[in-house]
């Protein structure tokens, strides 16, 4: 067990409806290896219990705890405390950007996942489709059928720290549109691409790729929306020739 | 459906004109300035060097179509940029207006003086 | 945050802070596209001085010596070389080709188009 204990000032963001927001302090005493998610679990259970958070599996597979910590998006609950500050420094906690703020640190995923459902978004893939294409041959088992969730945790992170959601809440975002990508390949619906195919679907993206940098779980949404354009103009072109 | 249902303002094609256009660009904009500026006589740097210049039939061609691909390229990308900031249905149809009339009148403007330069080196 | 106006969040688009590579491309990409599409409307109004006659184009042309224009011709080639190479590398990822090691083609293009910027700087304030 470590017996390091470092000291580290957290400033959360703090807005209740109808209220202005503000950062409230509060200086904490660390394991520098333990998470960020602890952290602000123990600050509610201990010293305010008005903080509200989402948070429920603690192992980076139900992608409810993404924030902003010091500006970035993390999942906070496999970001240790020495990975964003160190003794005696801050961190600041904030909730995701480009989604309506409903309390604290929790903002408002209803459309997000109404969105998701609208892709047609595929929970649980074979072994083989589950990852990226260029990582098949890793996950590949030869004994037997397999299936497992597919990577996209629906956390949201993607969508935060999309300069383009930033200003265009119509944009469908990163996160959806990498799963019409991943619907398209696994029951090939060709009605997807309508759904896709306009100035809020994949036209938008202006290739940040800052959702491929936050992304925690492996995704890459950058390249699955620059693959759907490649499917997209194939099948637009193919259209115009078999007509 | 909770995106929206309305046409789409930037298909596929739209987007493939403003990114041929950007291609076409590339190469067209690298001749422009290498003949304009170091092969052309005098880098055309007087009035009468630019009226015998253009003389030349190649050049008042290859400078319309640069002209067409360049206001192509630059208004869908304004247009592009403007659509970021999720404009409402009546403001984006002004803007669309505005921006067809712009490139209409930049092109319109381009050719003319093209032509008047040419007509003015050959009468002359 | 969504429910902010649009033209605080417009600004930033261009706020590098916490962010990664390819916002600077986007950046870069954005602000080189203004800076093209201005000087493309100056340039056309411009050359309409050749329909005025000699001495209109000329007078116009010893103005274009000063120091002032020539950096801003610098801004502007800078500008176009940097807004083509990244728009090539943006094609590129649409058509599928390149999205993998995009970040490295990225800077690999970055590098050249500093290279071209040098040379041109070079050329034009110190002779070929």
């Amino acid at each position: 067990m470590s017996t390091n204990e470092w000291s580290v000032t957290f400033e959360v963001f703090r807005q209740k409806k109808g209220q202005p927001a503000h950062y409230d302090e509060f200086v904490m005493k660390v394991d520098p290896d333990e998470y960020v998610l602890d952290v602000i679990e123990r600050i509610w259970a201990y010293t305010d219990r008005s903080l509200t958070f989402r948070h429920a599996c603690h192992h980076s597979t139900c992608g409810a705890c993404g924030m902003r910590i010091n500006g970035t998006e993390k999942l906070t609950c496999i970001t240790p405390i020495r990975e964003v500050t160190r003794d005696g420094g801050k961190v600041r906690v904030e909730p995701l950007r480009n989604f309506p703020i409903l309390s604290d640190l929790v903002v408002d995923m209803g459309e997000f996942y109404l969105r998701l459902d609208e892709a047609k978004f595929p929970q649980v893939a074979t072994l083989k489709e589950a990852c990226l294409p260029f990582e098949r041959k890793q996950q590949v088992r030869e004994d037997g059928n397999f299936e497992r969730l597919v990577d996209c945790l629906e956390c949201g992170m993607c969508i935060s720290a999309c300069p383009v959601a930033l200003t265009s809440p119509e944009y469908l975002g990163p996160a959806v549109l990498a799963a019409a990508q991943h619907a398209l390949h696994q029951f090939n619906d060709k009605s997807l691409f309508d759904y896709v195919d306009n100035q809020d679907g994949v036209w938008r993206c202006h290739s940040a790729y800052e959702c491929t940098a936050v992304c925690p779980s492996n995704v890459d949404p950058g390249w699955r929306i620059m693959d759907l354009r490649k499917n997209l103009l194939r099948h637009q072109i193919s259209k115009i020739f078999s007509r | 459906m909770y995106t929206s249902t309305k046409k789409p303002q930037e298909g596929t094609f739209l987007w493939l004109a403003k990114i041929i256009a950007g291609l076409v660009i590339v190469i067209i904009l690298g001749i422009h300035f290498w003949v304009n500026h170091l092969v052309a006589p005098g880098g055309l740097l007087s009035y009468s060097d630019v009226l015998a210049y253009y003389q030349n039939p190649i050049v008042p061609i290859m400078e319309v179509f640069f002209l067409i691909f360049v206001v192509a390229h630059a208004l869908l990308g304004l247009r592009s940029i403007l659509l970021d900031l999720n404009p409402g249905k009546k403001l984006l149809s002004w803007i669309n207006i505005g921006f067809i009339l712009i490139g209409i009148i930049a092109i319109t403007y381009g050719t003319w003086l093209v032509f008047f330069v040419v007509a003015k080196g050959s009468g002359a | 945050m969504k429910n902010e106006p649009n033209s605080i969040n417009l600004l930033r688009w261009f706020d590098p802070r916490n962010r990664k590579l390819g916002t600077w491309a986007f950046i870069l990409n954005r602000i080189t596209a203004l800076g093209l599409t201005l000087y493309l409307f100056m340039h056309l109004i411009v050359l309409g001085t050749l329909a005025r006659g000699p001495e209109a184009y000329d007078n116009f042309i010893k103005l274009a010596k000063t120091p002032i224009i020539l950096i801003g011709e610098t801004l502007v080639i800078a500008a176009g070389i940097i807004h083509g190479l990244n728009g090539i590398r943006i094609a590129l990822n649409s058509f599928g080709i390149g999205t993998r090691y995009q970040q490295q083609i990225f800077i690999g293009l970055m590098v050249v188009a500093a290279g071209c910027i040098a040379i041109f700087v070079k050329s034009m304030f110190f002779g070929h």
